[in-house]
C-alpha cells in the first residue's frame, strides 16, 4: 500500500473542513457559552484580518480602514435589526453591498496615488466613524450607541445563542473556503505578480488599477459581513468598539498570523483574542504592545506564524512525499505563431533636456529576428519602454499590423506584444508553473466569481493553464522544474522561464531585453536555438542586445542606435562591416571609421 | 474673520507636519507615518518641561530637540532602515505611529494637558477679527520653514543631494553621496525640527495622545492637495485644510469639519492626484 501516494490525494482543504466542522458542532460537545462567545469573536476578528490579508498579503496595499468598514456593515445590520429587519441573510446581504460600496468609494481615489494614499485614505474613514455616527444620530443612536437590535432569524426562525454561534461559524468557513479559492486561483497568482512588480504585471496585460481596486474592495466584504455579525452578537454596538486600537490590532493580527494566508487571520485573530485583547488590565498597555509588534513583525516576520508552518509543510513534503515526476509533455511544442509586424515611425523621446529618442523609425517583421543594437544609453530600452506604453511618445507612431498600438501597457500586452525584462522580475512563492501561467491572465477570462466558486469556466481555464504552461515549459527545456519555485532559481533558468511566460500567452510580437546577459555558453546556446523555433514558427521577435556575435548570428535585421538615432541598418553582413558601428559600438578602427571621426571633429571645430 | 485666524494657524500646524513629511519622503522617499507622532511627543516635552520641571523657556526648546531628535533618530535605525518595501516600511512607521500613541498615553494619561506660551496670551484684534500670538507665531513659522525647506533643496549642495538620493539610491551611491547619512540626517532634522515646533503646537492643540492620528491624516490631506515633495504645496495645502476645518466647523457645525476634509481630500485625488504642485513621474523599468 503506497501511503504518500495516498496522503498526496488528500486535497489541501480536507483539514481546514474537518477543523470547521468540528468548531460548527461545538454546541453538541457540551462547550459553554462563554467559550463559544470568544469564538464568535475570534471568527468575527478573523473575518475582517482575512480582508486585510487579501489586500496587503497578496496585492500588497495597506488597506487602514477595515475597523471602519466593520462598523458601516454593522451599523447596517444594527438598524435593519432595530427596526424588525431580523433575517440575518437580509442583514448579511445589506451589510456586504455597504462594504464593497464603501470600498469603491474609498478605493478609487485612494489608488491614484503611491501605496501609501490608500492607507491613509481608508485610515481617514476611521476618524469619521464617530462624526458620521453623530450626524445619523437619529438612525445610529450616535455616541451612545445602538440598542434595541432584536434576536436574529434565519429563514423566519428565531436563533438563539446556540444557533447563532453555528451561523457564525459556517459564515466564517465559508468565507475562508471562498478566499482560499480565489487566492489559490489564477487571480492570486496574478495579485502576487501585481505586488512583486505593477510594471511586471501589466506587461502581462493585467489592470494594476482595476486589480488592486478588486483586491481592496472585495477586502471590504468580510469586514463588512464580519459587522453584521458583531452587530447581532450583544444586539448592541457603540463607537467605542470601532476605533483607532482596533484598527491597529486588526493590522497586528494579519502580520502576526501572516498577512499572505488564508489561515493566518484565524491564528492572528485568536492569539489577540484570547490574548491582549481579553484582559482588561491590559487595555493601557495595548497600543505600545501593538506598536511593538507591529514593528518587531514587520522587520523579523516576513510571513506571520502561517508562512513558518507553510515552511514546514513544504519541506515535510519534499522529505516525505516527493511528487512523482510527471509524464514528459508529449503534444507539439511550439505551434504556428500568427506574428504581426512592429512598425515604429518617427518616435521623439526626451527627459527633461535629454533627447532619449530622436526620430526613429524601424519594422520589424513577422518570421524574422529584428535586432536592437547599441552602446549603453543609446535608447535601446527606452524604445521597448514605449512600445510596451511605459513611456508615452512625444512624437511618432507605433503601429501593430495595421492598427495603432495602445499607449496603455496592459493593453499593449493584451494587443499580443510579449516582453521580458533586463533583469528578470518573478514573484516569490510561486511554482514555475504558475509563475509562467501567469502570462496567460489576459488570454483567457476567468472571473472571480467562476474561480470563487470554481465553476467550468474557471476549470477550463485552469486546465489549459496547466496544459500550455507545460507546452511551453517543454519548450524551454524547463520541464523538469514545473514543480519548483520559480523565484530562487538560478540566473540562466529564470532567464529562460521569462521567455516561456512571455511566449505562454502566443504573442504576436516577442520584445526580449538583453535575455542572453549572465548566461553561461551553454544557456545562450539554447537561447539562441529557441529563438530560431520562434522565428521559424512565424513569430515576429525583437532583440535587445549586446552580445554582437550571438546578434550576428541569430539576426535577419539588424538596427543600430546611437545617442537616441538609428545609425544604421541592414543585414548583419552588413552591419559587421559597417565603418561607422565599427568605430561607435565596437570600438574598433578601420581607415574609413578614422575619416569619419575626423571630419565629425571638423565640423564641430567649426561650430 | 476670528475664524479664519483659528483656520488658517491649525493650518500652519498640518503645513508642518506636511513639511514633516516631505523632508523625509525627499531623502529617503520613505512616507513617514510617525510624523505627526514626532509633533505630538515635542508637545509631551513641551508640557513636561515647562509644567512638570518648570524649565526656561530656552531648556524646553533644547529638552524637546534633543529628545524627539533621538526618538526620530530611533526610529530611522528601527523602524526603517531594517525594512524593505513599501508596505512593510507602512507597517512598521504605522507601528512605530501606534507605539508613540501608546506610550504617551500611558506616560502621562488620556486627558488633554494645556501646555502654556512662552510669549503674550493676549488677544489681539487683527484685521477685524480676534487672534492669539501664538497662532500668528504659528502660521509665520510655518512660511518660513517652507521657504527654508525650498532654499535648502534648491540652492544648497546639500539639498541637490537630497534630491539625487530621492531620484535614484543606487545612482547617488556612486556619485559618493553618503546614502545612510543623508537618510538617517533627515529623520534626525524632521524630528529636531518637530520638536522645536512641539512648544509652539502645543499650546494650540494641547498635549493629548490623540493629536497624532488626526494631525496625521490632516498633513496628509495638506500634503496631497499641494502636491508631493513640493514645500509651497503643503503650505497652501495645510492652509487649505485648516480653513476647510475652520469654516465648515462654524458654518455647517462641529460634526462637519472632518468629513468636509475628507471631502476635498478625494475630491484632489480624484481631479487631480499630483496636487497643486507636485509632478509626475514617468514610470521606468
Amino acid at each position: 500500500m503506497d501511503v504518500p501516494a495516498l496522503v498526496r490525494r488528500v486535497p489541501s482543504w480536507f483539514l481546514p473542513l474537518v477543523a470547521a466542522v468540528l468548531v460548527a458542532l461545538f454546541p453538541l460537545f457540551g462547550v459553554q457559552a462563554d467559550v463559544q462567545r470568544q469564538i464568535i469573536l475570534i471568527c468575527t476578528l478573523a473575518l475582517v484580518v482575512s480582508g486585510l490579508n487579501l489586500s496587503l498579503g497578496y496585492a500588497g496595499e495597506l488597506a487602514l480602514g477595515q475597523a471602519a468598514i466593520f462598523a458601516g456593515g454593522a451599523y447596517v445590520s444594527g438598524y435593519l435589526g432595530a427596526h424588525g429587519h431580523t433575517e440575518l441573510l437580509l442583514q448579511l446581504l445589506a451589510a456586504a453591498v455597504a462594504s464593497l460600496l464603501i470600498g469603491i468609494i474609498t478605493g478609487v481615489p485612494g489608488l491614484r496615488l503611491g501605496s501609501w494614499a490608500l492607507a491613509m485614505v481608508s485610515f481617514f474613514l476611521v476618524l469619521l466613524v464617530p462624526d458620521i455616527l453623530q450626524l445619523l444620530k437619529e438612525q445610529t443612536g450616535g455616541s451612545f450607541g445602538l440598542s434595541g437590535i432584536q434576536f436574529p432569524t434565519l429563514f423566519g426562525l428565531t436563533l438563539d445563542q446556540e444557533g447563532f454561534y453555528v451561523f457564525v461559524a459556517v459564515c466564517t468557513a465559508l468565507w475562508l473556503l471562498m478566499l482560499r479559492n480565489l487566492v489559490t486561483s489564477r487571480h492570486g497568482t496574478a495579485f502576487r505578480t501585481l505586488r512583486e512588480s505593477p510594471v511586471l504585471a501589466s506587461s502581462l496585460g493585467i489592470s494594476v488599477f482595476r486589480m488592486k481596486l478588486s483586491a481592496y474592495a472585495i477586502g471590504a466584504l468580510p469586514a463588512g459581513i464580519a459587522g453584521c455579525l458583531f452587530a447581532n452578537l450583544d444586539h448592541f454596538i457603540s463607537p467605542d468598539s470601532f476605533g483607532f486600537t482596533l484598527s491597529v490590532s486588526i493590522l497586528a493580527a494579519s502580520i502576526l498570523g501572516g498577512s499572505a494566508s488564508v489561515y493566518g487571520a484565524l491564528i492572528g485573530a485568536a492569539i489577540l483574542q484570547l490574548g491582549p485583547l481579553e484582559s482588561t488590565s491590559f487595555q493601557q498597555y495595548a497600543l505600545v504592545v501593538y506598536g511593538l509588534l507591529l514593528v518587531l513583525g514587520g522587520v523579523l516576520l516576513s510571513n506571520g506564524i502561517a508562512g513558518i508552518l507553510d515552511r514546514v509543510r513544504v519541506r515535510a513534503q519534499r522529505r516525505w512525499l516527493p511528487r512523482p515526476r510527471s509524464a514528459s509533455f508529449q503534444g507539439e511544442r511550439l505551434p504556428a505563431i500568427e506574428g504581426r509586424g512592429l512598425q515604429v515611425e518617427g518616435a521623439v523621446k526626451s527627459f527633461g533636456g535629454v533627447q532619449a529618442l530622436q526620430d526613429v523609425s524601424l519594422l520589424a517583421k513577422p518570421g524574422q529576428v529584428t535586432a536592437l543594437i547599441g552602446p549603453n544609453g543609446s535608447g535601446k530600452t527606452t524604445l521597448l519602454n514605449m512600445v510596451c506604453g511605459y513611456y508615452r511618445l512625444d512624437g511618432g507612431t507605433i503601429r501593430l499590423g495595421d492598427e495603432p498600438l495602445s499607449s496603455t501597457p496592459y493593453q499593449v500586452a493584451r494587443a499580443g506584444v510579449a516582453r521580458t525584462f533586463q533583469t528578470p522580475s518573478i514573484p516569490p512563492r510561486l511554482t514555475v508553473a504558475e509563475a509562467v501561467a501567469a502570462g496567460r491572465y489576459a488570454s483567457q477570462k476567468a472571473s472571480f466569481l467562476s474561480a470563487v466558486l470554481r465553476l467550468p469556466g474557471y476549470r477550463r481555464a485552469r486546465n489549459t493553464d496547466v496544459e500550455e504552461a507545460r507546452r511551453v515549459l517543454a519548450l524551454v527545456g524547463l520541464e523538469d522544474l514545473e514543480h519548483e519555485e520559480a523565484a530562487s532559481l538560478p540566473l540562466g533558468t529564470r532567464r529562460l522561464l521569462e521567455v516561456a511566460r512571455s511566449l505562454v500567452s502566443r504573442p504576436q510580437v516577442l520584445l526580449l531585453d538583453e535575455a542572453a546577459s549572465g548566461l553561461d555558453e551553454d544557456e545562450v546556446e539554447r537561447l539562441a536555438v529557441l529563438i530560431r523555433t520562434i522565428r521559424d514558427s512565424g513569430g515576429t521577435v525583437v532583440l535587445v542586445e549586446h552580445n554582437f556575435r550571438l546578434v550576428l548570428s541569430l539576426a535577419d535585421h539588424i538596427y543600430v542606435l546611437a545617442r537616441g538615432q538609428i545609425l544604421a541598418a541592414g543585414s548583419p553582413a552588413e552591419i559587421e562591416v559597417h565603418p561607422e558601428v565599427m568605430t561607435e559600438y565596437l570600438g574598433v578602427k578601420t581607415p574609413a571609421g578614422e575619416r569619419l571621426l575626423q571630419t565629425a571633429g571638423q565640423e564641430s571645430a567649426d561650430d | 474673520m476670528s475664524t479664519v485666524w483659528g483656520g488658517l494657524a491649525l493650518g500652519a500646524i498640518y503645513a508642518l507636519v506636511a513639511l514633516g513629511y516631505n523632508i523625509v519622503f525627499v531623502s529617503s522617499n520613505v512616507f513617514n507615518f510617525a510624523q505627526a507622532q514626532l509633533l505630538m511627543l515635542g508637545t509631551f516635552i513641551a508640557f513636561w518641561g515647562s509644567v512638570t520641571l518648570k524649565l526656561p523657556t530656552v531648556v524646553v526648546f533644547l529638552l524637546c530637540a534633543v529628545v524627539v531628535g533621538v526618538v526620530a533618530v530611533v526610529e530611522e535605525r528601527t523602524a526603517i532602515r531594517l525594512v524593505r518595501g513599501t508596505e512593510g516600511l507602512l507597517v512598521t512607521t504605522v507601528g512605530f505611529a501606534t507605539l508613540l500613541d501608546g506610550l504617551t498615553q500611558v506616560i502621562w494619561g488620556g486627558q488633554p494637558l494645556q501646555v502654556p506660551f512662552f510669549g503674550p496670551s493676549k488677544v489681539l484684534d487683527l484685521l477685524s477679527g480676534n487672534v492669539f500670538p501664538v497662532e500668528l507665531v504659528l502660521i509665520g513659522v510655518a512660511v518660513v520653514l517652507a521657504l527654508g525647506f525650498v532654499a535648502i533643496t534648491r540652492g544648497s549642495m546639500l539639498g541637490i543631494a537630497l534630491l539625487a538620493v530621492s531620484e535614484d539610491r543606487e545612482a547617488a551611491l556612486m556619485r559618493g553621496i553618503n546614502v545612510r547619512a543623508v537618510a538617517i540626517g533627515a529623520f534626525a532634522a524632521a524630528g529636531v525640527v518637530a520638536g522645536l515646533l512641539g512648544p509652539l503646537i502645543g499650546p494650540k492643540t494641547f498635549a493629548v495622545a490623540t493629536l497624532g492620528s488626526s494631525l496625521a491624516l490632516k498633513g496628509f490631506v495638506a500634503m496631497a492637495i499641494g502636491g508631493f515633495g513640493s514645500a509651497p504645496g503643503a503650505l497652501i495645502g495645510g492652509f487649505a485644510v485648516g480653513l476647510i476645518e475652520s469654516e465648515s466647523g462654524r458654518y455647517l457645525g462641529e460634526s462637519y469639519s472632518t468629513l468636509m476634509i475628507f471631502l476635498a481630500l478625494l475630491l484632489v485625488l480624484l481631479l487631480a492626484p499630483n496636487g497643486l504642485f507636485g509632478h509626475a513621474r514617468e514610470r521606468t523599468v
